[in-house]
């Protein structure tokens, strides 16, 4: 049986938790490539106790929550720390104004034990294919801000994402924050289908940003989760949808195309087949969700 | 601080913090269970936040705020939820209890109008294995009612 191995204790380790960026980058520098970088820890903990993870060093970096924590507003920029937690996204009310799907994710994340210390910036790094927060911030067009020793650097979130369990940032880098465009113009949506509503891995998530003014979406994107090696830009849906008259016939085209963009797997949660069903059925509830709020008086 | 006391430890880095409270800290209340992050039964709040100490290593408490239900109430002085989980009947083996009652106490002080789906979605993460959740609802709505 498998939980018996979790009785046996972690293996030894050396942990750091350097209290400014300064020393944080000198610990990178004096455990070469021995180290592992932890955030909150919920993945990581459990990365230890299977053997997965067999690090010398650990630097926690829970000292630094001031600098790398945070959720603000300024210059029409949502700028959400790394070190912030899924409960502190939750329950922002500029992540509710800007960012509507984020905070729909959030919301669904492991359980309230694990939003507490769960942080976007480690569910990022982990770089899961099923990443709760991804398809919405692809959507949302949020960028990522990467820190080493030397400076810093801006990617696209998809870019962060280089393949399943895969990051693409280079050794001694952190992600410092994420950046989402503060428009209140944009109507957001997440949604799910898991096995069980709480505490499970996503099967299939969706999320879809679009404006819309005079019957017509604006620019639009349709991103998907746990249908590729990584969360993806359903392109040919985000396309489709851009431009396009705000109906219910269009919804259901998008829809067909964002079914047509995934690339699933099979695996223990759901075919491939149903997996691309599923994509269709809940982009299409998203985007008139959206067209049923923007209705709304 | 733990349980509002001042506490200074040696630790080992690889000990997690409900390892260090339930054998170490004398903090029994502290249960392990899954030792996954997914049972429950290790809540503890650490900055007045619910979190599964089983994911959470020792030494990442220095200088924080750790409150387990040994905590929250005495057995002359319970809290709310610990007086109505009694009234309640909401107890069977009782090995899922202190989490629940750790994650029922952060519910009442921080979530006082929260609907009944709302309750049981903030508990999903409190697994009890004997019989079902039904009581510890009530004892969360018969705490609010009598305060």
């Amino acid at each position: 049986m498998k939980s018996f191995q979790y009785l046996a204790p972690i293996p030894s380790f050396e942990y750091v938790a350097p209290r400014s960026l300064t020393e944080l980058f000198a610990a990178f520098e004096s455990h070469g490539k021995e180290f592992q970088i932890m955030a909150g820890g919920t993945d990581l903990m459990i990365a230890l106790k299977e053997r997965i993870a067999t690090p010398k060093v650990v630097v926690d970096l829970g000292r630094l929550r001031k600098e790398l924590g945070g959720i603000s507003v300024e210059g029409g920029v949502l700028r959400i720390g790394a070190l912030a937690t899924f409960s502190q996204i939750e329950s922002s009310a500029f992540v509710e104004k800007y960012a509507g799907a984020l905070r729909q994710s959030a919301a669904n994340v492991g359980t309230l034990q694990i939003r507490s210390i769960a942080t976007l910036g480690g569910n990022l790094a982990t770089a899961s294919p099923a990443a709760d927060s991804a398809p919405p911030l692809i959507a949302l067009r949020a960028a990522v801000t990467l820190l080493s020793g030397s400076g810093q650097r801006t990617l696209p979130v998809q870019a962060i994402f280089t393949g399943p369990k895969r990051n693409g940032l280079r050794p001694g880098e952190i992600i410092s924050s994420v950046e989402i465009p503060a428009d209140v113009g944009v109507r957001s949506a997440w949604t799910r289908a898991a096995v069980r509503n709480e505490n499970a891995l996503s099967v299939v998530s969706v999320a879809v940003a679009s404006t819309i003014q005079d019957g017509r979406f604006g620019p639009s994107r349709v991103a998907l989760g746990a249908v590729a090696p990584t969360p993806i830009l359903a392109e040919k849906a985000s396309v489709a949808m851009t431009g396009s008259p705000a109906t219910r016939e269009q919804a259901d085209k998008v829809a067909a195309f964002a079914a047509e963009d995934s690339r699933p797997i099979s695996d223990i949660r759901a075919t491939a087949h149903y997996r691309k069903h599923l994509v269709r059925v809940l982009t299409r509830r998203l985007i008139l969700q959206i067209l049923s709020e923007a209705n709304a008086p | 601080m733990l349980n509002g006391v001042s506490k200074t430890d040696e630790i080992e880095p690889n000990q997690t913090l409900c390892d260090y409270l339930h054998d170490l800290a004398g903090t029994t209340s502290v249960k392990k269970g899954c030792d996954t992050g997914e049972c429950g039964a290790c809540t503890v709040l650490l900055d007045d936040m619910p979190v599964t100490s089983c994911l959470v290593l020792a030494p990442q408490i220095d200088g924080r705020d750790v409150v387990t239900a040994e905590g929250l109430g005495k057995k002359s002085a319970p809290h709310p939820i610990q007086r109505e989980f009694v009234e309640q009947d909401a107890v069977q083996c009782g090995y899922c209890i202190p989490g629940m009652i750790v994650t029922l106490s952060w519910i009442f002080e921080h979530a006082p109008g929260a609907s009944d789906a709302e309750i049981r979605r903030l508990m999903s993460g409190n697994l009890c294995r004997c019989t079902g959740y039904l009581q510890q609802v009530e004892a969360l709505k018969s705490a609010r009612k009598r305060t």
